[in-house]
């Protein structure tokens, strides 16, 4: 799972000198947030994101209707986008982890994907969220259940060995720390074609092991 | 990407209406064309030629001509609109966003500059990249569609690699900038089917790995079946039907589309057993289209409402979209042939019947000549060109020999030779018992009579200022066969019985359609009532429906005249339909020889079992033996020692040793049933232990 994986390929590109109207509308019509910037042959120059393109409404109130059109029409991409230093982007060979950390320290939603200096890509907190849910099963039909388990080695493996001893696959699976309680591990698995009974009975028989949520997703 | 994230689609066009400025007015190309193309997306588009399906390409990367120009409706690309979009913008797109692949890979690239150099332009051009940058870039490219040796290649120029070689540069070469939309025109067509399969497959992983929308453009329905998800059905410049590719196959509501899979032979069934059924009439002109359904002439259901009424374009409740007022009460399992495109009925051939060819190990050998000083003084060693190898086999008469094989197998040459254009080196050819090895001059009249040939290209083997009615009354004049008084009678009995008419009689060759004049090519073969007739590929340059319509000629001449035929095509469902007997060539060796059902079932030879696996079938439901050849067919200067195959064989390994045997030894002969001879190392019991190469899907 590298951003290659999660990435949009051929995002819709635009310009430097393309007006910033156009981009706005392009971004509306096309229902994307983010559009790169880029000169001959794909070579990133800059982003503009929806709030690029927000005027503050100080900036507006001393002119008046007809100066605002006029100066509206002669803004081009190249003004209102990121540029430099706050562009920040990503390789295709990194780790979704990596993108994350990068996107939340600068508390961006948005990485163009870059290879050989060319734009392969761009990775969204929406395709970040597309795949954590498919990491937990999505929408797929099955048990989903959360397990508190010591923090030690060898625990977790135990849910996979108990699962596997009675035929059942387990269709995904997630954990992470406990909040605040670090001597816990919280862990979420999906089992399908299962009953809620049956998969609660194999899961607390372990011991230590504490079902802390059991459900059916139909 | 997440499949949980929708993205608009690619390219969309609406309502699309390309039209040409001629002389006096201009004429609507195409009308009404809508679909779009997801990411990661083959999207299919099929239709007879001239249906308009490459206008639709040119107009997209705005490559219409001066003459030509979208007239309606909006053409988007990742939600920008071409249509009206000129200069740099246009050009910026172009370059980055959409590569174009033609049919023919050896016009894409320029012949005089090495293929590194056309190849890292792109690069060095286009993006500013270093020469030497570049040169690895094209290098890591050129590995990715499986060209062998790509460093060695970056330095020849495009005639010195084969033809599937140069299409994978062409490939290649549009992939370098990571298009976001990848359009192909035809680029398999000019390919032999092992190459084809190799191109497709690579297509199919391409669009997989870059996430690249693919426009396909074909107009054979098995390829469609094998690399698209969704295909559009294009008549005349409309598109009639557009869905899946599983409901165009097993449900297509468009009477077109039905009459279309109706012309195609299924691999695997024949001519006793099954029928092909061609669509009556032609696809009209763009400026003389009828003003109700542009298919209403042409179509079985027609009904008033057809005739006044232009249908629309409307989805119907299972999603697909057809163009026809009637979709939803037509029902193709109903449809009975309507008296005129009625097939004849064939018996079954006596393959015991009395040979009226025998062939002994023909051989047919071209002297290469050498450019050193030894050679041109005839001290040198003698090369030789080894077209045909050790041929040998019967016809019984009223038969049909099919020959398959890839380009380059000596298919054509191994005909040339029996007709008497090329000499025979040695061997032994009887027809009718009278030898036919010697020079054609030496040749008896009558014997000339009774053997004649069907060419593939029906337009270079007329006379373009002779008349329809001249040329075919030049052999019954040559011959003698008929009165001088009567000559004009029977030509049009010929005419007729090719379901031409009278009226074509005065016409020249460039008033008549491809089919037509291949219809004129199969008339004067036959004016001489030849008992031999040899047709070397004579349907493979026709459509579909035309196709159907020739081969059912023929195959009703052989039934009324009870003519022997020798068939060659690349095509192996139409030859599996049209032959009694199969034989299977590869570089200048027959590998396999029998009765056709037997070539299409186990045993197999290695090499006619690779072909079956690579032919393109149009069902989506059948499974395919997955065989890919390796590399093209060696050159026939130097054939590979042994078996001729082992170079390229993929069931070498079976053997002992990893196959040393077939380096060393020359294969024999294995009798596998009563006359199918299999020329092949590998014992008869392993061959048969084979799978099957193609299975249907149980639904």
């Amino acid at each position: 799972m590298l951003v290659k994986d999660c990435m949009t390929r051929h995002p819709i590109m635009i310009s430097p000198e393309t007006p910033a109207a156009k981009a706005q509308t392009l971004m509306i019509e096309n229902k994307v947030r983010h559009l790169p910037v880029v000169r001959d042959g794909k070579r990133l120059v800059g982003l503009i994101t929806r709030e690029n393109l927000m005027v503050p409404p100080s900036d507006l109130g001393s002119l008046n209707v007809w100066e605002i059109s006029r100066l509206l029409s002669n803004i081009k991409a190249e003004d209102v986008m990121v540029k430099g230093k706050a562009l920040v982007t990503i390789g295709p060979e990194e780790t979704l982890e990596n993108a994350a950390a990068l996107m939340i320290e600068q508390k961006i939603g948005c990485l163009p994907v870059i290879e050989d200096g060319v734009v392969v890509g761009i990775i969204t907190e929406v395709d970040m969220l597309a795949k954590l849910s498919e990491l937990l099963g999505g929408n797929v039909a099955g048990v989903r259940a959360t397990i508190r388990i010591p923090n030690k080695v060898g625990e977790y493996a135990k849910i996979f060995s108990a699962i596997s001893k009675h035929g059942w696959g387990i269709y995904a699976s997630g954990g992470a720390e406990t909040p605040k309680q670090p001597e816990f591990w919280d862990i979420v698995i999906k089992v399908r074609e299962v009953s809620e009974e049956d998969l609660r009975a194999v899961l607390e028989g372990i011991e230590g092991h504490k079902v802390i949520d059991i459900r059916m997703i139909p | 990407m997440s499949e949980l994230v929708k993205a608009p689609p690619v390219l969309t066009l609406e309502d699309v209406a390309i039209a040409y400025k001629i002389r006096g007015g201009e004429i609507e190309a195409v009308q009404n064309v809508s679909f779009e193309i997801n990411r990661g997306e083959t999207h299919g588009i099929v239709g007879e030629s001239g249906c308009g399906k490459s206008t639709v390409a040119w107009a997209i990367v705005n490559f219409l001509g001066a003459n030509g120009y979208v007239k309606r409706g909006s053409i988007k690309f990742q939600g920008q609109e071409l249509v009206g979009v000129t200069g740099e913008e246009l050009r910026r797109l172009r370059g980055d966003q959409i590569a174009m692949v033609y049919q023919d890979p050896m016009q894409a690239l320029n012949p005089s500059m090495r293929l590194g150099d056309q190849m890292s332009e792109v690069l060095t051009v286009h993006r500013g990249m270093e020469q030497k940058e570049a040169e690895a870039r094209c290098i890591e490219m050129l590995e990715r569609v499986y060209m062998p040796d790509a460093a060695n290649v970056m330095r020849r120029y495009p005639h010195q690699i084969s033809g599937g070689q140069q299409q994978r540069v062409v490939i290649a070469t549009a992939l370098l900038n990571n298009p976001a939309l990848l359009i192909m025109d035809e680029p398999t067509t000019a390919l032999d089917v092992t190459v084809e399969a190799a191109v497709l497959d690579l297509i199919a992983e391409l669009r997989r790995d870059f996430d690249t929308a693919i426009m396909y453009i074909t107009h054979n329905l098995g390829v469609v079946a094998r690399v698209s998800t969704r295909v559009g059905v294009m008549y005349a410049g409309e598109m009639v039907e557009r869905g899946t590719v599983e409901q165009i196959y097993e449900a297509p509501q468009h009477p077109y589309t039905q009459g279309l899979l109706r012309c195609v032979p299924k691999l695997g069934s024949d001519k006793v057993s099954s029928m092909l059924y061609p669509i009556r009439g032609r696809v009209p002109p763009p400026n003389n289209r009828p003003t109700g359904c542009i298919y209403g002439p042409r179509c079985d259901y027609v009904q008033d409402r057809c005739r006044n009424e232009r249908p629309k374009l409307r989805q119907l409740p299972n999603g697909l979209w057809v163009r026809c007022h009637f979709a939803e009460d037509i029902n193709p399992g109903e449809w009975t042939p309507s008296e005129d495109i009625a097939p004849p009925v064939v018996g079954i051939r006596d393959l015991n019947a009395e040979p009226i060819l025998k062939v002994n190990n023909l051989k047919k050998y071209y002297e290469v000549k050498g450019t050193q000083l030894k050679d041109v003084l005839g001290l040198g060693e003698k090369r030789y060109v080894k077209a045909v190898e050790d041929a040998s086999f019967k016809i019984p008469e009223g038969t049909t020999l099919g020959v398959v094989g890839e380009s380059g197998c000596g298919k054509s040459t191994l005909i040339k030779t029996l007709i008497g254009l090329e000499d025979t080196t040695e061997g032994e050819a009887r027809f009718l018992g009278f030898d036919i090895t010697g020079p054609i001059s030496e040749r008896d009249q009558s014997l000339i009579q009774e053997l004649q040939m069907v060419f593939q290209n029906p337009d270079s083997t007329m006379n373009p200022s002779y008349t329809v009615g001249q040329q075919i009354a030049r052999p019954m004049q040559l011959f003698r066969t008929v009165p001088k008084a009567e000559i004009r009678a029977e030509v049009i009995k010929l005419l007729n019985s090719m379901r031409l008419g009278a009226n074509y009689y005065d016409r020249l060759p460039r008033q008549l359609s491809g089919g037509e004049k291949q219809r004129v090519g199969i008339a004067r073969a036959l004016a001489s009532h030849p008992d031999l007739v040899l047709c070397d590929e004579p349907v493979s340059a026709l459509d579909v429906s035309v196709q159907a319509a020739i081969l059912n000629l023929l195959l009703e001449i052989q039934q009324e005249f009870n003519t022997t035929m020798v068939f060659i095509a690349h095509d192996l469902s139409v030859v599996r339909f049209f032959s009694d007997q199969v034989a299977v060539m590869y570089l200048g060796q027959i590998m396999e020889i029998g009765p056709a059902e037997a070539i299409y079932t186990p045993p197999y030879h290695p090499y006619s079992e690779a072909l079956l696996s690579a032919v393109p079938i149009p069902d989506p439901t059948v499974q395919q033996k997955h065989i890919r050849l390796e590399g093209s067919v060696p050159s026939a200067i130097d054939p590979p020692s042994g078996c001729r195959f082992h170079t390229r064989c993929p069931r070498r390994k079976l053997l002992p040793d990893d196959g040393q045997i077939c380096v060393t030894d020359t294969p024999p002969w294995r009798e596998a049933a009563d006359g199918h001879r299999i020329f092949c190392h590998i014992p008869l019991e392993t061959l048969r232990s084979f799978d099957p190469v193609i299975s249907q899907e149980v639904s």
